[in-house]
């Protein structure tokens, strides 16, 4: 799908000055550039990996499909 | 809005293809490229990090399982994004709080439009997350959600309507209307 830009030119112009220059208070120009910025300060908890690793380990591992069964693997 | 997304595309079924698709290293860099936005959203549609935590890793768990059934006919944080609103859909339904302020917010901003057209201003940064979630908090959920995808540079309009199942120029005016009433939230958080 074909992605269209959503920020206007002054948006983008802004949101590369605000990267450049990192001033103790912060102006934003659009609610989504107040998001983004939001967002890039927000880590994801490490912990969330962990346990994804750990689930995974622990899943039981699903049935092979039908015909894996019957033809060892082979496409019917 | 009953339904912000369609649970067939998410939920479907196909047990005669073998599950796993991914190896160790793909399945990694598929979480490092996608887990932020899976959490941000969780984060600030929620309000609740613990929770945040839980969808981020139970929706990550259900795309190890069932990386398989993604067809490829929408972008794959499309794909991602459907997961995690329904299940934070579904986590809200179990509150009974959905819609709690909703349509509170056209009025929010109808009342003080003059507040809506400043600029947005934070002066500690360490205190922006939390007017923003208090923000976000006084908006409808579907509100709330369209700015939360829309805010993601990944995400275009058309997208946004297929995610929400809605069409791009109702897309377009509910986020004019949203914008408005989470720039008079925000200005009311200080």
């Amino acid at each position: 799908m074909k992605h269209q830009s959503k920020f206007s030119p002054q948006e983008q112009q802004h949101a590369s000055e605000q990267q450049t220059q990192q001033p103790a208070g912060r102006e934003f120009a659009s609610v989504e550039e107040m998001l983004r910025y939001d967002a890039a300060q927000t880590p994801v908890p490490p912990a969330i990996a962990q346990r994804l690793e750990k689930s995974i380990g622990e899943a039981p591992q699903p049935k092979p499909a039908w015909w894996k069964r019957l033809f060892g693997g082979k496409n019917p | 809005m009953e339904l912000l997304v369609s649970e067939s595309l998410v939920e479907q079924e196909r047990p005669d293809q073998p599950s796993f698709a991914l190896g160790t290293a793909e399945f990694a860099e598929l979480y490092q490229e996608h887990s932020r936005a899976v959490y941000y959203m969780a984060l600030r549609f929620l309000g609740d990090p613990q929770k945040a935590e839980d969808v981020t890793h139970d929706v990550f768990l259900k795309v190890y399982r069932k990386l398989n059934e993604f067809r490829g006919e929408s972008s794959l944080r499309t794909w991602l994004y459907r997961i995690t609103i329904n299940h934070c859909h579904n986590l809200r339904k179990s509150w009974h709080n959905r819609n709690l302020i909703t349509n509170a917010a056209d009025s929010v901003w109808e009342n003080a439009a003059s507040k809506a057209d400043s600029p947005l201003r934070a002066l500690e940064t360490k205190e922006l997350g939390e007017r923003i979630q208090k923000a976000l908090e006084g908006l409808s959920e579907e509100y709330r959600l369209l700015l939360l995808l829309v805010a993601d540079e990944e995400m275009s309009y058309d997208e946004i309507a297929t995610v929400t199942e809605q069409s791009t120029d109702a897309v377009r005016g509910k986020l004019h209307r949203a914008r408005k009433a989470f720039a008079v939230l925000f200005q009311q958080s200080a």
